[in-house]
């Protein structure tokens, strides 16, 4: 139903108020997929383990997908592997950080 | 479907007592100083005890405190036991810590009952910790520290009271080897265990740091451990060499420590030098220079050495660790509670957005410049100096509890 680039426009509403970044130029997100039925998947991953956001950001991606229309049901997966690192991010957000 | 859980925030209400008081006992005890003078400047001098005691309790411990309301979930990965009892923790330890601080500048009968109401108060604390990690399936290093930590403080409280205790002449016991004991167990055993664990979890996250090895904190935690059994062991058994061999274990554990921090500093992907960063960068190296003129001492014997080594764990390196952190917890606290409900609805704000720019740094500025004019002074046993720089510290600490009521107050 929405290919993996429409759900990843969903989901760069969402911003780490700590970075000031979305989660998608943060290369946070790892894939996200929607059948046809309307059910989306979406796996990603967060900066550090020990982040006191984690269940809200996994909230805010979940409902930044269900707003779209038609979407029945939104699976967010938060994975350990690979480990996210600096290098995941767009050349924006690494040359904002000072890391590029 | 999940709900957002207050697990990883308690509400604001229960913590924000403990940042707001931390503050003002900040102030109060850079006030303090303007009372010292080079006369009195002696480690069992029972003005440096009072002064220590408002430090230490009432700004280290209470902001500590407040900190771990809101970090043992997130470090533990388990909500609290019994998080109200917190509401508890602050009052009692503020009552107590005031009468501890009276009690030893000249009322002596105070201090078994400040002495009663702070282990009260602490033990409150060290048992919520003890029952929230009873929930914790596998312990890793960061969750182990937490339980050393809080282990050594349960004993440094108890030796605490026996020393309240004999202050007040109600006991009889030998207060300079327990003193020893209460230091270390509370100083090195709860408030560097403390920092050395959490760091290692706020720091990667704040500089987006990834690619180090925890080893160094493992051995770090280790060595300050034993340094710390040693030193209450050598409390009851007269043998120098196992004070010497604890003393050099704890700057051996300090150095690794900082070696750890280097190493995270280094890796990080967050290069800007905001408020956190220099006032974390003060912290360490305050701790560095404060091992150096440590170790100064146990060479030469001078005391204005140890005095000077002391002040600079005190409010050069907990202190600048404690402020800085404070401008990354309390901004996400209030960010939570006010403006989290409201994302996806309205713009918010960035955490950033809500730590005042040019105050925090008048904060750091006059605070770093009031611990380097005093550090000298210490060393130098000038009174002018001691007085000048209470004067950069007491602006330094007005611009700390005006940016603690901004960051509360932000709408």
């Amino acid at each position: 139903m929405y290919s993996k680039e429409e759900l990843f426009l969903a989901i760069s509403t969402v911003i780490d108020p700590e970075v000031g970044f979305n989660l998608v130029e943060m290369g946070l997100i790892y894939d996200a997929e929607c059948d046809d039925e309307g059910n989306a998947h979406v796996t990603m991953t967060l900066s550090t383990k020990a982040c006191p956001m984690h269940q809200m950001i996994q909230q805010w991606v979940k409902e930044s997908v269900e707003k779209m229309a038609n979407i029945k049901e939104v699976v967010v997966d938060v994975v350990w592997e690979p480990v996210w690192n600096i290098t995941m991010a767009e050349d924006n957000v690494k040359k904002a950080l000072g890391g590029a | 479907m999940f709900s957002i859980s207050q697990d990883f925030a308690p509400p604001f209400k229960l913590i924000s007592p403990f940042f707001i008081l931390g503050s003002l006992f900040y102030l109060l005890a850079s006030v303090y100083l303007f009372f010292f003078s080079a006369d009195n400047l002696y480690i069992l001098d029972t003005k440096v005890l009072s002064f220590v005691h408002l430090y230490l309790l009432g700004f280290v411990m209470m902001t500590i405190f407040g900190a771990m309301a809101q970090l043992v979930p997130v470090v533990l990965e388990v909500g609290h036991a019994a998080v109200e009892l917190f509401y508890a923790i602050w009052p009692l330890l503020g009552i107590g810590t005031i009468l501890m601080v009276v009690g030893f500048i000249g009322y002596p009968a105070l201090l078994p009952y400040g002495g009663t109401v702070v282990l009260i108060s602490l033990m409150i604390f060290v048992m919520e910790i003890f029952a929230t990690m009873k929930n914790v399936k596998k312990l890793n290093l960061v969750m182990s520290s937490v339980l050393i930590s809080n282990t050594f403080l349960f004993f440094g409280i108890i030796f605490g009271l026996v020393m309240a205790l004999g202050y007040a002449g109600t006991i009889e016991v030998d207060i300079i080897s327990l003193l020893r004991s209460h230091v270390y167990l509370v100083i090195g055993g709860y408030v560097i265990i403390t920092l050395m664990g959490l760091s290692v979890v706020l720091l990667p996250m704040f500089g987006l740091s990834h690619g180090f090895s925890m080893k160094p904190l493992e051995v770090a935690i280790a060595l300050m451990s034993t340094s710390v059994v040693l030193v209450v062991l050598s409390s009851f058994v007269e043998y120098a060499a196992i004070k010497y061999l604890a003393y050099s274990l704890a700057v051996a554990s300090l150095l690794l420590y900082f070696y750890m921090v280097y190493t995270i500093f280094k890796t990080r992907a967050r290069k800007d030098l905001d408020i956190y960063a220099i006032s974390l960068i003060y912290s360490y190296f305050s701790m560095i220079i404060s091992l150096v003129l440590g170790v100064a001492y146990l060479l030469v014997s001078y005391e204005p050495l140890l005095l000077a080594s002391g002040w600079l764990i005190f409010f050069g390196f907990f202190g600048f660790a404690i402020t800085g952190h404070v401008y990354k917890i309390v901004p996400f606290l209030v960010w939570f509670e006010r403006f989290s409900p409201l994302v996806g609805k309205e713009k918010v704000p960035m955490l950033a957005d809500m730590v005042p720019a040019k105050s925090s740094h008048a904060q750091f500025v006059f605070s770093g410049v009031g611990v380097a004019i005093i550090t000298v002074a210490i060393l130098a046993q000038n009174d002018t100096l001691i007085k000048a720089g209470a004067s950069f510290l007491v602006v330094g600490a007005l611009a700390l509890v005006r940016n603690m009521f901004y960051m509360i107050n932000y709408k």
